[in-house]
């Protein structure tokens, strides 16, 4: 028979030993834990993002002017990261590196398309001010109008996350994912394939000045669908 | 009730225990490692091998956590370092583990050196013991100096040059050891690389089986003695502890005084005898 089970026990040692344990083991176990799963206690458990979600965090996508009723238009919006080496903080008393992090995103924004039964697209509601605008400044209905009506999407495929890009087919044009074939209509509504829901939409608002701005955020819940992306 | 969970519970760990023991002889093992005999004078002394161990598991645990936020470039070395000293959660209680344990390491392999040397233990039969400690020595010399460099700052970067500045006066071989090491003929991003991949993947490897090696090499003459004579000496500390369990019985059942000082009495008998 083993010989370690001759060592008499007690109650005392057994509980004794138990709460040592437990303190040694707390002590030997959570340090290790909490470094490495920084990254879980910072986003999932604080609600952390490593994109700046400030009020003030706006980004400039560009001018609505250029967006056409016919098709959506590609913007892309760099982002600042605040990630590791790439914290302010870091980078301030590193007086090494003075680089940029950002995360470079996709956008498609297109203006509010009616979607005829056949799923053909009919009219367009592109605010007809934007026909002869030369630049100035737009009054508030103006600015309204704008952001009603525009759709600013992430390029981010519902589905896994691959680009979309705009393609067309039989004159009709349609947001194809080339990773499954997912495809959405120029609103960013899911049409076919294998995605979930529609694409995901950005915080936006249009500025007097005639100029789109998103935040790193995006709009879910009710019909845009609950869950936020893990991946942004 | 309760009485009977009891024993069920101990029947049933019993059975676990000869179950394991029957395939692995992982108790008769543990023991081996456990009840280890040595001289009551200076018993202290035969921890010291195993205190560098100690220190190079620590190495390893905490260098995989730091590799989680380490960088290994010229451009974010120091920067993903400040991040772990000020902002990574624990950071600075982690990699003090890995600079401290580092200098203990060094101060408790030079200990174990002198008293394996003064106590005459490298002699035959366990001479390779002592050559494959020296390789050891050495692999951590050079694991202590790569790492000195990953910091990239002031310090470690000018402590690695004087280093490699040293070493460039090695008749014959030097200058190509250097060249070697610094992947060129100047301290740079090619530096740092090289001496990551030396710190955290070539010396490690290197150097887990040797401290294998060490170990079988240790438990196949014994810290002291034969293995004749260590199964000996654990014989007999089993016969020891075998006798107190009766003594020990014995003392239960009877309550008066008298009987413990014959108990004691007893076992100079048998010391005697022996």
């Amino acid at each position: 028979m083993a010989e370690l089970q001759k060592d008499p026990m007690t109650r005392g040692d057994f509980l004794g030993f138990g709460i040592l344990g437990t303190i040694v083991g707390a002590i030997l176990t959570i340090p290790p834990a909490a470094f490495v799963l920084a990254p879980i206690i910072d986003v999932d458990i604080l609600g952390k993002s490593d994109v700046p979600e400030g009020p003030d965090d706006w980004f400039e996508v560009g001018p609505i002017a250029e967006i056409t009723e016919e098709e959506p238009k590609f913007f892309k919006v760099d982002f600042p990261v605040e990630q590791i080496y790439a914290e302010p903080k870091v980078q301030e008393e590193s007086g090494i590196s003075k680089e940029e992090f950002v995360v470079e995103s996709a956008l498609w924004v297109s203006w509010r398309t009616e979607i005829l039964g056949d799923g053909t697209y009919g009219q367009s509601y592109r605010p007809s001010f934007l026909d002869n605008y030369d630049g100035g400044t737009l009054t508030e209905e103006q600015v309204q109008e704008a952001q009603e009506n525009l759709n600013v999407l992430s390029s981010s495929c519902a589905h896994l996350g691959c680009p979309v890009r705009w393609i067309l087919r039989e004159g009709e044009g349609e947001l194809l994912c080339p990773c499954h074939g997912g495809i959405y209509n120029i609103n960013g509504e899911y049409v076919a394939g294998p995605p979930p829901r529609d694409l995901y939409r950005y915080t936006h608002e249009v500025r007097e000045d005639g100029k789109l701005y998103v935040r790193h955020e995006f709009d879910v819940g009710g019909e845009n669908g609950p869950q936020e992306p893990y991946v942004i | 009730m309760i009485g009977r969970i009891r024993s069920q519970a101990i029947d049933t760990s019993r059975f676990l225990t000869d179950w394991m023991e029957h395939r692995t002889g992982i108790v008769t093992m543990m023991e081996h490692f456990l009840y280890e005999p040595v001289p009551k004078r200076g018993a202290w002394l035969y921890t010291l091998g195993s205190a560098t161990l100690f220190c190079i598991s620590l190495q390893f645990l905490t260098g995989i956590l730091l590799l989680f936020y380490y960088v290994p470039t010229t451009d974010h070395a120091w920067d993903s370092i400040y991040y772990i000293m000020e902002e990574a959660y624990f950071g600075t209680l982690i990699r003090g583990i890995h600079y401290w344990s580092a200098n203990f390491l060094l101060v408790f392999i030079g200990l174990h050196m002198a008293q394996v040397f003064f106590s005459g233990g490298y002699k035959a039969p366990r001479e390779l013991n002592w050559v494959v400690g020296v390789v050891l020595l050495l692999l951590v010399i050079v694991l202590a100096f790569t790492g000195y460099l990953l910091r990239w700052d002031q310090d470690g970067f000018w402590a690695s040059v004087v280093g490699m500045k040293i070493g460039s006066y090695s008749p014959f071989v030097g200058g190509a050891t250097i060249h070697f090491l610094l992947g060129g003929d100047v301290t740079g991003p090619a530096t740092l690389s090289r001496f990551f991949a030396i710190h955290v993947w070539l010396l490690p490897a290197a150097l887990a089986p040797f401290i294998g090696i060490h170990l079988y090499l240790l438990r196949k003459h014994g810290v002291f003695g034969s293995e004749f004579e260590y199964s000996d000496r654990l014989a007999k500390l089993h016969e020891r502890q075998r006798l107190e369990l009766y003594e020990s019985y014995e003392e239960n059942g009877h309550e008066e005084i008298g009987e413990t000082n014959l108990g004691r009495r007893n076992r100079e008998e048998r010391d005697r005898r022996e």
